[in-house]
């Protein structure tokens, strides 16, 4: 059963995957108009008009004349040897582009979801054990606004205050431009004070809803049984704390980091755009407006991809860590927990 | 909010639900309706409220808040009020009609799944499953650059993406209800698939779809706003991120006091609308769902 469950999920997401593919192949085909009548729209002041002839050249070159299903198999051959094509405005291989950007979004992503998990777990379990207190309330409060406040909302103020108002941060950029940097630790010191400001948006936008699982989850588990039958037993109450009590309440924790993802990585998008940081959401934007196609939907894919990739990894993950849950379907057991 | 299973006679008034309900919020939830009437009045009434138009100049560029211009006026001299009037019907447009499509269209799938069971009831899921998955941003930018980013568009595209939300919610709790002695009683006695729909299921299901609506038009406002301030929004449509973004366009904006009224109106209104609709939705969500408050 366990075996069979884990294979369905996987199966599931090659499902998925191959829905983002088709949508990404589809998309430029549905578009009104076609690339041609589109190129010879924004050469700018001369506005070139293709002959029939040319037309049907260039159709043929690109081999769009071929019958769908023949595009559809080339597209995903090209996919599989990694060639997302050829970026229109930095006359470069997209691959290479995305590549080059890409470590910057995983810095912040990872740091933010890091941080949030910390401080969510932290401000969780702190409310969750002072529960309908005044520090309760109030923290959840806060929270449930801050929650819902976009990240791109929380990354103006910080931005008009810590970087603008007081200088204590840099305004854009990922790194200190023209700089010999005296040493690897000065670098280093350098990528992080320019980071600073977009993980801390991060942060705050995302803790919120790991703050509010975790009271929840918490304040159920303290009303189980076995949490008076360690007390009972006369345990220490920062043991029957951390071991009995936080232990269990982080098992849903791992699938919603996950869940997540979706909307943490729009919020990257955002906040790269806030600050100007040099990620793949600057870059997506920055293709939007150039329209350049191929890029753009190279890092849609990418985008993906990624959340995907960690939806998958924390499902295998769950099955590993909880055992009663071989038989249930994942899923539906965290967004029940999720709305709870 | 009446439970499963429990016999209700006395059907009461418009009235004394809207009373009751506002008995039953907490103080946070009550400020939020009362901001959200002000907001939505304010788009309703927005040419009466205004004196000065809000895509045309009316005065100096950049001037600060004052008698002449309440809010103070943007690079171009239009008037800052007058502009967040009008760009709260942007933001309650899209909330309105995304919760709109998105909440009946996904509350129907969510009964049909429920109802039938089966094969529908898989494929629905595995839909909905897809969509969970997919990043709404990054899904939204593409689809706005390749269909324009049209106000309709982007309505379209946010309801054809947030479906799933209340259709799972939905499906959840008509399983549930399928499982309930009176209905299944009904069903026995010779009750038809709408007769049991419309007087059995809907009146159930319909306080949480309400709640889950509210929720998506929250969403949607912070897609659009989002959209928008990266300059993707509607650029026809003078919507509240649109103005943020011309704002943080504008060379220097940080270092100059302009942003004290171009940056920070809209930013304020923004804020309360979304914070307003999501305390809302979190008092509603405990009133209409009492498994809540034994958590």
């Amino acid at each position: 059963m366990y075996v069979k469950k884990t294979w369905q999920r996987v199966i599931e997401y090659a499902l998925t995957f191959l829905v983002i593919i088709t949508l990404n192949f589809s998309l430029p085909r549905l578009m009104p108009g076609d690339p041609f009548l589109h190129l010879s729209g924004e050469a700018g002041e001369i506005v070139e008009v293709y002959t029939e002839e040319q037309r049907r050249y260039f159709m043929e070159y690109y081999g769009l004349d071929r019958p769908m299903w023949e595009q559809y198999w080339n597209y995903l051959g090209d996919l599989a040897r990694g060639d997302l094509g050829l970026s229109y405005y930095y006359k470069e291989p997209v691959s290479a582009l995305i590549v080059r950007r890409l470590p910057w979004t995983l810095l912040l992503v990872s740091c933010a979801t890091l941080l949030s998990v910390i401080f969510g777990i932290l401000l969780g379990s702190f409310s969750a054990w002072r529960r309908d207190g005044w520090q309760d309330r109030a923290l959840y409060l806060f929270m449930v606004v801050f929650g819902e406040i976009p990240a791109f909302l929380i990354g103006l103020v910080l931005l008009v205050f810590l970087a603008a108002g007081l200088e204590l941060f840099p305004l854009a950029g990922s790194m200190s431009h023209f700089v010999q940097y005296a040493s690897f630790w000065e670098k280093i010191k350098d990528i992080l004070h320019h980071a600073a400001l977009p993980v801390l948006t991060l942060t705050l936008a995302r803790t919120g809803g790991i703050y509010l699982l975790v009271r929840n989850t918490l304040g159920t588990v303290l009303t189980r049984d076995y949490m008076c039958t360690a007390r009972a037993k006369g345990l220490k109450e920062l043991r029957i704390r951390y071991r009995h009590a936080l232990r269990n309440a982080l098992l849903p924790l791992v699938t919603r980091i996950a869940l997540q993802m979706g909307a943490l990585i729009g919020g990257a998008v955002l906040a790269e755009n806030v600050f100007a940081y040099p990620g793949l959401g600057r870059l997506m934007r920055d293709a939007v407006f150039v329209r350049d196609y191929p890029l753009l939907q190279g890092i849609f894919l990418t985008l993906a991809v990624g959340v995907m990739g960690a939806n998958l990894c924390a499902d295998l993950l769950y099955r590993r860590l909880d055992p009663r849950v071989r038989t249930v379907d994942v899923k539906e057991n965290n967004t029940r927990k999720e709305h709870a | 909010m009446i439970k499963p299973g429990s016999i209700n006679i006395k059907r009461n008034t418009f009235y004394q639900n809207i009373l009751g309900l506002w008995r039953n919020l907490s103080i946070f939830g009550r400020v939020s309706l009362v901001i959200l009437f002000g907001l939505v009045f304010m788009a309703i009434f927005a040419p009466f409220l205004t004196g000065h138009s809000h895509n045309i100049s009316s005065g100096p560029p950049l001037s600060p808040p004052g008698a002449k211009h309440l809010l103070g006026t943007d690079e171009l001299g239009v008037d800052l009020w007058s502009m967040i009037c009008f760009g709260a019907r942007v933001s309650l447009i899209v909330g309105l009609f995304t919760a709109l499509l998105a909440g009946l269209g996904g509350g129907t799938i969510g009964i049909i799944a429920a109802y039938r069971g089966g094969w529908v009831d898989r494929v629905l899921m595995r839909v909905v499953d897809i969509m969970v998955v997919l990043p709404d941003l990054p899904v939204m930018i593409v689809l706005a650059a390749f269909f324009g980013p049209s106000l309709r568009n982007i309505i379209i595209v946010l309801a054809l993406f947030s479906w799933s939300i209340p259709a799972r919610l939905v499906r959840a709790q008509a399983l549930a209800l399928k499982e309930q002695p009176y209905i299944k009683m009904a069903a026995h006695y010779g009750g038809s698939t709408v007769y049991l729909l419309t007087r059995h299921f809907l009146p159930e299901l319909f306080p949480l779809l309400v709640v889950s609506m509210i929720r998506l038009a929250g969403m949607a406002i912070i897609t659009e706003a989002s959209l928008s301030f990266l300059g993707l929004g509607d650029p026809t449509s003078r919507s509240w991120g649109l103005i943020i973004n011309h704002a943080v366009n504008f060379r220097g904006i940080y270092f100059t006091p302009f942003w004290k009224w171009w940056l920070l109106y809209p930013w304020i209104f923004l804020t309360l609308l979304v914070s307003s609709l999501a305390l809302l939705g979190r008092d509603l969500e405990r009133i209409a769902d009492p498994r809540i408050n034994k958590g």
